[in-house]
């Protein structure tokens, strides 16, 4: 048997799709209504609330904590200010990605670490000699995502502080006590609200209540998937392999390699994987993790020619696609969709470092009335939608 | 009389997928089985009145599906039915359960222990890689390291290629798997009792060793083995029983024009000048074939139907110090309801519980098992041994009336070389032993019983004639495996005798209902590689 | 040097004559007693066997004429292959998949070849019941096979502790010697000894850079070579955060579990003998080691004595590492010789020496899996660690034998210099 969130009493009464799908054990509504399109709209125009409870949580607490996730994780954690949140990747000692997630300081000496995968082996191994104390926390924190422009209204109507962009602070909704993150996974305006799971229903009580009025609603998995490929997030053995689950070395990932240079501090003296990281920074890495644009004109006659008109995908796809550049194979797709906000067919993509610059003109295999068929694209730069509200 | 091509000498599963492949090449095979029906240990039989029982051997784990594949063997009438969950009961009726389906099993097991469950993936990712190294070695005959034959010194050269090809990290972890016990192995992994305990039974199945001896950890990648395969998982049941893989394999064997005559024990192999002749029956009847193959154990084979007058000093040395041991026996009962194990949480009727439709262990701690290696290795029955039971009605209701179930316990340790020996009163002993302790878990078992079998590992050397009951004809120990099974030198199927070959578990890669040895015999004997 | 514990007197264990060539150890003295095996048999007398190969011969024919006429061709069988261990071990581990090794074994010819394999993996039990009757003579073999080892010998791979312990003695012994190995090494004035514990490895981006002592004082060096166990050197002495987690999982799982309490006695008057082993047969050990096997100090240990003069040293197995201070053990030890030793007068359990990790003489058990290639593990076979400039060279290390493990570490660092 399946596990159900914290929410599901609620969760349950609303989704009339009665379609679910798994998330770390556990079943979340793919979609509440039948189809997904207005729940992704909603995140663009009011505010939608995601169940978000099976992510695994970890609170680190004691003198070294910070240290130990300095250790672990490839940004400077001892730097972080309380109420900081960091979003990072960790390593193994190869360089080579194991998980993503976030890193927030709640205090001076606590931190909690969301992640995709089960990560307490790893954290209590690292711990060894070191004064901390590792709690998994997975099951009693229950937690939402209010996303959308609307999402700090309806976090102010409640009493809820302002808070900048990556910055998390503890409040009381209602009475309920809480905890609230400016984090998300849409690439927009949003919040994420930690709570004690026996207050999670109150919680969503009151979320939804203060959000009607500003046109909140329930989303499901479906929309997410489309909001967080237009905010070029990605989704971990979607878009890579954890290195924990390869099989083969071609199936690794660095963070170089995954568009996250950006997150690997090579100034710290020490973190797990940084002598593999310092070296593959010298010669730099082999694959870039990019965005790329369908030329529509080539899609649309793809399907003239069979004397169809232009199909695209109703939500987006999770598969390997083989992409080309000068007729050979510079890479792969790995997610996908059509923009309905932008109104483009986008996908996320892993190619070779010399096919990778923005501007480079790919062919993508695509599936034309049963043949096999090449649509022409470009690598153009990630995140496809970046509303300035996000960080505001 | 006719003229044979080859005469293969006992129909046991090796020995009809050696005549099949043989067959299927064009070569005139004849097959003389000593009982009234074909299969060996792998055979099903009405026990009683509207009770069938995959007698001896009970679960499909490791046939190789090359076999399947080539010898068409589901049109031949197989079908595996998987095996897919392991309930381990356990004391205060709590229990470890184990599921095919991946959130499922890692919320089981993260009931017990949430690093286990971490744990667990890394393990199995290993384990796959470790049989994806191995599996090439189980359809290969194994090369002679000290032979300066060419053709071998190839084979061996390929055997190096093959393993300087894998990675070094990998070489360390399969000699790490081959060298250590399963307890110390899976110490490095897990901390869970139960799991620990019930991983550590597949390392002992067959075997006169505790988990904690070393050499037990190797068997744990055969659970890894069959996934790969992508044919069915590491274990099923096949419908029918075990026979049903007999009569496939037979029939099978006979669409390719072989000849399989029952009845027909053979007491020596004609030998004159070095070379098989061919067979005499135990009437005195004399066949004659250029090749004679046995897939009866190497103490059977040699010392029984060759004789050591026609072998040399040294390889009869080799065969009298290979050690068989055996260790299980089986209990076939037949049930007038579904045992009720209490640890179960009874939500529903219990026939609709998929934990009945899988294998139940008693292994509850790597404790339990070694304790009941303790008694076994100074000549005693274990006082509370280990069991693997499934309960095949489950999975197939023909293998019983309606309503009514038959269960499969096999059971470890019961030692042939019992202090005193065996006798009625001690194999009642022995079904009274397992009855008990398994009723503890299961209290209205006594109540459902009703018939039952117990086959002690004398019986098992009586009826099949594996010598002391070894289920593997041999024990799967280290200095008894790849190119020393079943004696250094003559691990490719050859014997010392030209034109008599091996067939049996007895040689590599041996145990189970695998059939590899059958298969690579026969390509020994064509002169051919698998 | 630094030196942690208070030095052993005696060395035990084979000096290879390369070392005593390269060191110009003319002063080593070797210590074996003759007959180095004394065991007592139930009708009152003793089996002794002796260097000499004829002495021992007949000394087993009044025991088992079948036997005695297998000594000698047992004794030259495993003299073969000891040579073999011999070579290996007077250099760094072979790799795996060295072709240099296959063809080595491949000289072993035919029978070598085939007696290496199959003895390897075997349990000594196993080899010495294909080869004699005796319980008294396979009992006492197989007791030395497993010692220090919590394995009994009915477990795999204890054959090839038979061997190493035979490594370097002549055919038909099959026990270490004992040297003054380290207090001659010791008293080289180009070595400066310092007694001082160490707190910390110092370690400078990637690179060993000294040592902190226990006081605080750091000591600055360029190489540091740790003769601790590897995981006190890597995981406890070195901080956090340089290392491999997998390797420092790996380093955890090393077993290192002392099997064997040391008894130092005083006896009323000198015994007529130097030595003695009470291990009456397989069963004898077997059943001494299923005790350790579930955590409890054996009830009929096995035990081996060396005596000098009055005082004798008394090696009992199996008493697992935490009750090794068990007071009881005394007495045990003094219960089981009395028929046949002179009254004792004093006897004190010994605790053993701070650099036996869990009590455990090897560091790392000599275990298949934890031997040669393998040993410690097979990220630090070559003596090398991760960190630059950082080495081991303790008994922990290939080939677990006092010394060579020094030897070739420093043979290591040389070549790399």
């Amino acid at each position: 048997m399946l596990k159900t969130t914290p929410f599901h009493e609620r969760t349950a009464a609303l989704c009339a799709s009665h379609a679910w799908r798994r998330w770390a054990g556990h079943i979340v509504a793919s979609s509440y209504e039948l189809t997904h399109e207005r729940e992704y709209h909603v995140i663009r125009t009011a505010a939608a609330l995601f169940d978000v409870s099976p992510l695994y949580k970890y609170l680190v607490r004691g003198r070294d904590a910070a240290r130990l996730l300095d250790l672990i994780v490839t940004r400077n954690v001892l730097k972080a200010e309380v109420g900081q949140v960091l979003y990072t990747p960790w390593c193994d000692h190869a360089g080579k990605v194991i998980d993503d997630g976030t890193v927030a300081r709640l205090d001076e000496n606590l931190f909690r670490m969301t992640s995709a995968e089960p990560n307490l082996r790893w954290l209590q191994d690292n711990a060894a000699g070191l004064a901390v104390d590792i709690a998994d926390v997975s099951e009693s924190i229950a937690a939402l995502s209010l996303q959308g422009p609307a999402a700090w209204s309806i976090l102010q109507s409640l009493g809820a502080p302002p808070l900048k962009y990556f910055r998390m602070s503890s409040a009381s909704l209602r009475g309920i006590p809480v905890q609230i993150s400016r984090t998300g996974y849409t690439g927009d305006l949003g919040f994420e609200i930690w709570a004690d799971r026996v207050q999670a229903v109150p919680l969503w009580d009151a979320l939804m209540d203060a959000g009607r009025a500003y046109g909140i609603m329930p989303a499901g998995m479906l929309a997410l998937d489309i909001a967080r490929i237009e905010a070029g997030l990605m989704l971990i053995e979607v878009d890579y392999v954890p290195a924990r689950k390869a099989l083969i070395a071609s199936q690794l990932s660095s963070p170089f390699e995954l568009d996250l240079a950006w997150t690997v501090n090579l100034g710290k003296e020490r973190f797990i994987g940084r002598e593999a990281l310092d070296a593959e920074k010298a010669c730099g890495p082999q694959w870039q993790f990019v965005g790329i644009e369908l030329e529509w004109n080539s899609l649309e006659r793809l399907y003239a020619e069979v004397g169809l008109a232009t199909r695209l995908p109703s939500a987006a796809w999770r598969m390997s696609v083989p992409l080309y550049a000068d007729g050979e194979q510079a890479g792969y797709a790995t997610s996908g969709g059509w923009s309905p906000l932008l109104k483009k067919y986008i996908a996320l993509a892993h190619l070779r470092s010399q096919s990778a610059a923005v501007g480079t003109a790919l062919e993508m295999e695509i599936t034309v009335e049963h043949r096999r068929k090449r649509a022409n694209a470009t690598v153009v730069k990630k995140p496809f939608f970046d509303p300035p509200r996000k960080k505001a | 009389m006719t003229a044979y091509d080859v005469i293969i000498v006992g129909g046991g599963h090796n020995g009809l997928a050696c005549a099949a492949y043989l067959a299927r090449a064009g070569r005139k095979v004849l097959v003389l089985e000593r009982r009234e029906r074909v299969g060996g240990a792998a055979m099903s039989e009405e026990v009683f009145p509207g009770f069938r029982f995959s007698v001896f051997s009970y679960v499909v784990s490791l046939l190789r599906p090359e076999i399947i594949r080539e010898l068409e063997l589901a049109r031949h009438g197989l079908h595996i039915l998987p095996l897919e969950s392991t309930l381990t009961p356990l004391a205060n009726n709590d229990y470890l359960a184990q599921w095919a389906d991946h959130d499922q099993n890692r919320r089981e097991l993260a009931r017990h222990s949430r690093r286990d469950a971490e744990a667990y993936d890394e393990f199995g990712l290993l384990l796959h890689r470790m049989a994806r190294a191995v599996k090439p070695l189980l359809s290969t005959a194994p090369p002679d390291p000290a032979s300066l034959d060419p053709r071998e010194l190839l084979d061996l050269l390929r055997l190096g290629r093959y393993f300087r090809g894998l990675a070094e990290k990998d070489l360390h972890a399969l000699w790490k798997l081959l060298t250590m016990s399963a307890a110390d192995y899976l110490d490095e992994w897990f901390e869970s009792e139960a799991l620990k305990g019930t991983k550590s039974a597949s390392g002992i199945i067959g075997t006169l060793l505790g988990p904690r001896s070393p050499g037990t950890a190797y068997v744990l990648l055969h659970h890894y083995m069959g996934e790969l395969d992508g044919v069915f998982r590491a274990w099923g049941f096949a419908k029918g029983g075990n026979g049903s893989v007999s009569a496939a394999i037979a029939a099978a064997a006979q669409a390719h024009g072989a000849e399989i005559r029952t009845q027909a024990p053979v007491s020596k192999v004609l030998v004159s000048g070095g070379r098989a002749r061919g067979v005499v029956l135990e009437g005195g009847e004399e066949l004659h074939a250029a090749c004679v193959v046995s897939g009866a154990d190497p103490r059977r084979t040699f010392l029984g139907l060759v004789g050591e007058e026609h072998l040399p000093e040294d390889f009869v040395g080799s065969i009298r110090r290979y050690k068989f041991r055996g260790a299980s026996a089986k209990v076939n009962l037949a049930l007038g309801e579904l045992p009720r194990f209490t640890c179960i949480p009874q939500n529903g009727p219990p026939h609709l519980n998929p934990i009945y439709r899988g294998a139940i262990s008693i292994s509850p701690s790597v404790d339990y098992l070694e304790r009941a290696y303790d008694d076994a290795k100074y000549g005693e029955i274990s006082r509370r041994p280990y069991m693997d039971i499934i309960i095949p009605s489950m999975l197939d209701p023909s293998m019983a009336p309606p309503g009514k179930h038959v269960m499969s316990i096999f059971v470890q340790y019961a030692p042939y070389h019992l202090n005193g020996g065996w006798s009625d009163a001690r194999r009642e002993q022995l079904g009274d032993t397992v009855i008990d302790t398994l009723s503890e878990y299961a209290p209205n078992l006594k109540g459902a019983i009703l018939h039952r079998q117990v086959i002690t590992p004398a019986d098992i050397e009586r009826i099949v004639g594996l010598s002391e009951g070894n289920i593997f004809q041999g024990e799967l120990t280290l200095q008894q495996m790849f190119f020393l099974r079943p004696a250094p030198a003559w691990s490719r199927y050859r014997t010392p005798i030209h034109g008599l070959y091996q067939c049996g578990s007895g040689t590599h890669p041996g145990g189970g209902v695998m059939g590899a040895s059958g298969r690579n015999a026969a390509f020994e004997v064509l002169g051919r590689r698998a | 040097m630094l030196q942690e514990d208070t030095p052993r007197g005696r060395t035990i264990g084979w000096v290879p004559p390369q070392l005593v060539r390269e060191l110009a150890l003319s002063a080593l003295t070797i210590a074996l007693p003759d007959p180095w095996l004394r065991v007592p048999l139930g009708d009152g007398g003793v089996l002794e066997l002796w260097r000499d190969m004829a002495r021992s011969v007949e000394a087993i024919g009044r025991v088992s004429a079948r036997d005695a006429e297998s000594w000698p061709r047992f004794c030259e069988r495993m003299a073969r292959l000891a040579q073999l261990l011999e070579r290996l071990y007077v250099e760094a581990p072979p790799s795996l998949v060295d072709l240099r090794f296959a063809f080595r074994l491949r000289r072993l010819g035919r029978q070598g070849m085939e007696d290496l394999m199959r003895l390897l993996p075997m349990p000594v039990a196993e080899l010495l019941d294909d080869w004699f009757e005796s319980d008294v003579l396979k009992g006492a073999l197989g007791a030395h096979a497993v010692r220090h080892l919590l394995q009994g010998p009915r477990s795999a791979g204890t054959a090839f502790r038979l061997l190493h312990y035979h490594a370097g003695s002549p055919a038909g012994v099959f026990r270490t010697p004992a040297s003054n190995l380290a207090r001659l090494l010791r008293a080289r004035s180009a070595v400066a000894v310092r007694e001082a514990k160490a707190a910390r490895i110092v370690v400078r981006g990637g690179q060993a850079s000294g040592v902190v002592l226990a006081g605080g004082e750091e000591l600055r060096a360029s190489l540091v070579v740790s003769a601790a166990d590897p995981r006190r050197t890597l995981a406890d002495l070195v901080e956090p955060g340089w290392l491999d987690p997998d390797l420092l999982r790996a380093l955890r799982h090393i077993r290192s579990r002392g099997v064997a309490a040391k008894v130092a006695l005083a006896f009323e008057r000198a015994p007529d003998w130097k030595t003695l082993t009470l291990a009456p047969s397989l069963d004898y050990v077997e059943r001494a080691y299923d005790d350790a096997k579930h955590r409890r100090v054996s009830a009929q240990p096995w035990l081996d004595l060396i005596a000098d003069g009055k005082g004798a040293e008394v090696h009992l197995q199996y008493v697992p590492h935490e009750q090794a201070g068990d007071a009881n053990i005394g007495a045990l030890a003094t219960k089981l010789l009395a028929p046949h030793a002179p009254p004792i007068a004093e006897c004190k359990v010994l605790a053993s020496p701070g650099n036996w990790p869990e009590g455990q003489p090897h560091q790392a058990e000599l275990a298949l899996d934890q031997a040669l290639w393998m040993r410690p593990l097979p990220e630090l076979a070559g003596y090398r660690t991760p960190i630059g400039g950082l080495w081991l060279c303790g008994q922990a290390m290939h080939p677990a034998v006092p010394g060579l493990a020094g030897y070739n570490c420093a043979r290591a660092i040389l070549r790399r210099a």
